[in-house]
């Protein structure tokens, strides 16, 4: 199999994970389709058709998918994002701080508020994609969550949560 | 005729002090969020939803409108600027503009692609005023069978025009049809794919699946891969006003672009990129300047961006006219509706004639309000793009969870919203589209609908489908709009395996 130079050979294994896994979410959705409750009255098209017809297209797809990663048709990185480079190897270091700053999202939302949650998120995902400028970062993430926060409540009749800070905004 | 009284009335309902207000921010807003890299229009329509959400219907609409067409010319301010394309419809404005703007034009570049959006969006605005009540007529004489085959069409189209393969394309539409399948069945009140969380009930939201596989995704898939050596943003210079010349090459590729990108918008399948190109490769045939392509052209920038935004206004026709979303910011668009309890459609434009005519007109009103900002505010959306990347992606983490956890309240939501942030994630490292899942999400529901009722009427013959003959005839269609690439493609490699003598090379 050749490559256009320029491109990082990716292994075929990441193809053919595709397409196992594609497979296999489509056989998922076959066997939860048939624990759909049917009702007698929709017995001809009762809810389980349509469900039953997307598992299957599915399980095609993924066939049709492992033919490809077989024959060697790899793909290359999506090139539409402006600031991604698809040839560059994948940056595992900055993905998993990343996931974690959204855990961290998660876990302060309905505990601390949004003006901390999303204070935090914004400080934590800049650093990880390498940000150096602590102090103006903090003070930005902070002012944008509190701007946010009392526009969304105040003028446009969200209910986001205060959090701890409830009674002081 | 009726289109003028229908639209002066929806000119009353825009032109108020208020609604005049909701368009403006609209419009800037829209133009703001869409020049920021990595957000193309229906992820800027996507996060401005909750500004929205307290709003009375008619006043969203026309915001809407406004963000709606802000955001497809932010997005072309974008590929001028830098040279990478937010979206694949921007592909060729990204070439020709960029060098424009390398060689000191990029001023013009701007100038062209804003006018030229103007001509095109104002020219396709009236198409819609005029097309819309024809699709109305037609739309009110289909039956579920017919409502079925254009679905169906609509996924093939989409599915067929975007991507690198084929199999990736329908691997998309699947994950959005499964997805849309999670939730209760309106017909027969059973839960599927819920697994005993009561919040999966209502369903998926398209809105989070757009701001998961689009906002999320993109922020993983750009730290997974920074680049190093971020575009440059190329100043811009000189007059923002074109000289005679330039106006002289502009006005007829505007024209043709509309020309070619209204209609093809306007069909009941989907894409905007194929209107673009084949502007371009027109312009480029046409032109007298033919080695000029490549290295900064006028006219490879007037035609696609008049064709882009001439199909922007066509997409409405089937969206209002049919309730048929055939790209990813018109399904979040009908999402918008939806969460209104409104149904586009045909009976819509007879229950609430003042809330589409109201939409269409502010579309006039927006464009104008366009064109008027955007040459002198120029300077100030190019410092958009100057924003450190970090707090750039950091801020759509924010926006992407505000939007998510403000519309529902509900932490499962933001579970859902990083999943399929993952989901876009990988999607994104084997090539695959997003924009079939999110229609799929939005239409998946809608063509089971039609298909089961079109099956009770039917008496469960399922041969009902391609006897009635206009479901018949659109089921055709559909199937060739996924034969014939792979055809083509076929006949194609065919051909140039047999030698070809060279081309002359030319003077």
């Amino acid at each position: 199999m050749t490559q256009s130079p320029g491109h990082p050979v990716i292994p075929r294994l990441g193809e053919t994970l595709l397409a196992l896994a594609t497979v296999v979410f489509g056989v998922l959705v076959i066997w939860q389709t048939t624990l759909i409750r049917l009702t007698p009255a929709y017995s001809k098209v009762g809810p389980r058709v349509i469900p039953y017809i997307v598992g299957a297209g599915l399980v095609l797809v993924g066939l049709w998918l492992a033919v490809e990663a077989l024959t060697g048709r790899a793909a290359v990185g999506s090139s539409d994002s402006e600031d991604a480079d698809p040839t560059l190897p994948t940056d595992w270091r900055t993905v998993g701080l990343l996931a974690l700053a959204l855990l961290a999202y998660l876990v302060l939302i309905e505990r601390a508020g949004f003006i901390i949650a999303s204070a935090v998120l914004f400080v934590w995902a800049a650093i990880a994609m390498g940000s150096r400028r602590y102090v103006r970062d903090i003070a930005i993430g902070v002012i944008m969550a509190t701007v946010l926060f009392l526009i969304f409540n105040r003028g446009l009749g969200l209910d986001l949560p205060a959090g701890v800070l409830a009674g002081i905004v | 005729m009726q289109a003028f009284a229908d639209l002066a009335r929806g000119f009353e309902v825009a032109l108020t002090p208020e609604n005049l207000g909701w368009a403006l921010i609209g419009v800037l807003l829209g133009t703001a969020v869409g020049v920021l890299p990595g957000i193309g229009p229906a992820l800027t329509v996507a996060l401005l939803l909750p500004v929205t959400y307290k709003l009375a219907p008619i006043s969203a609409f026309i915001m809407f409108a406004g963000i709606y067409y802000g955001g497809m010319y932010g997005g072309s301010t974008t590929s001028i600027l830098l040279n990478t394309p937010g979206e694949s419809a921007s592909i060729v404005t990204a070439i020709e503009g960029n060098q424009m703007a390398r060689r000191g034009r990029g001023a013009a570049a701007l100038a062209t692609a804003a006018i030229g959006s103007f001509v095109a969006g104002t020219v396709g605005t009236i198409g819609l005023t005029f097309l819309a009540p024809f699709m109305v007529q037609i739309g009110l004489k289909f039956g579920p069978a017919e409502y079925f085959a254009l679905v169906v069409l609509a996924f093939t189209t989409i599915t067929a025009l975007l991507g690198s393969s084929l199999a990736r394309g329908l691997l998309s539409l699947f994950l959005g049809l499964a997805l849309g399948l999670v939730g209760i069945d309106t017909l027969s009140g059973q839960s599927r794919f819920t697994f005993g969380i009561p919040q999966l009930l209502d369903g998926i939201d398209v809105v989070t699946v757009a701001v998961g596989l689009f906002a999320v995704g993109e922020t993983f898939w750009v730290a997974s891969r920074m680049r190093h050596d971020p575009d440059q943003i190329i100043p811009v210079k000189g007059t923002v006003w074109m000289t005679r010349q330039e106006w002289a090459r502009s006005w007829k590729p505007w024209l043709r672009g509309t020309a070619i990108g209204f209609p093809i918008g306007s069909l009941p399948a989907g894409g905007a990129e194929i209107p673009t190109f084949l502007s371009y490769a027109l312009e480029k045939r046409l032109s007298k300047h033919p080695e000029e392509f490549g290295k900064g052209a006028i006219e490879g920038v007037a035609g696609p961006e008049a064709a882009n935004n001439a199909s922007a206004a066509g997409v409405l026709a089937p969206l209002l006219t049919l309730g048929l979303p055939t790209s990813a910011t018109a399904a979040i668009l009908l999402a918008a509706f939806q969460r209104y309890g409104l149904n586009p459609g045909p009976t819509l434009f007879q229950q609430d004639p003042e809330l589409v005519w109201g939409l269409i007109a502010s579309l006039y009103i927006g464009n104008v309000m366009l064109l008027v900002l955007n040459l002198p505010l120029a300077g100030v959306w190019v410092r958009l793009l100057a924003i450190p990347r970090p707090l750039l992606y950091a801020a759509i983490l924010v926006f992407a969870g505000l939007g998510t956890y403000g519309m529902s309240g509900s932490a499962v939501d933001l579970v859902v919203l990083y999943a399929l942030g993952a989901l876009g994630f990988a999607m994104r490292r084997f090539d695959i589209p997003v924009a079939p899942a999110v229609v799929g999400v939005i239409l998946g529901p809608v063509a089971e609908d039609h298909f089961r009722r079109a099956l009770q009427i039917a008496q469960g013959n399922y041969a009902t489908f391609v006897t009635r003959p206009i479901s018949a005839a659109i089921l055709v269609l559909a199937a060739l709009a996924l034969i014939a690439p792979v055809a083509i493609r076929w006949w194609q490699s065919r051909r140039t395996l047999t030698p070809v003598p060279p081309s002359p090379v030319e003077p």
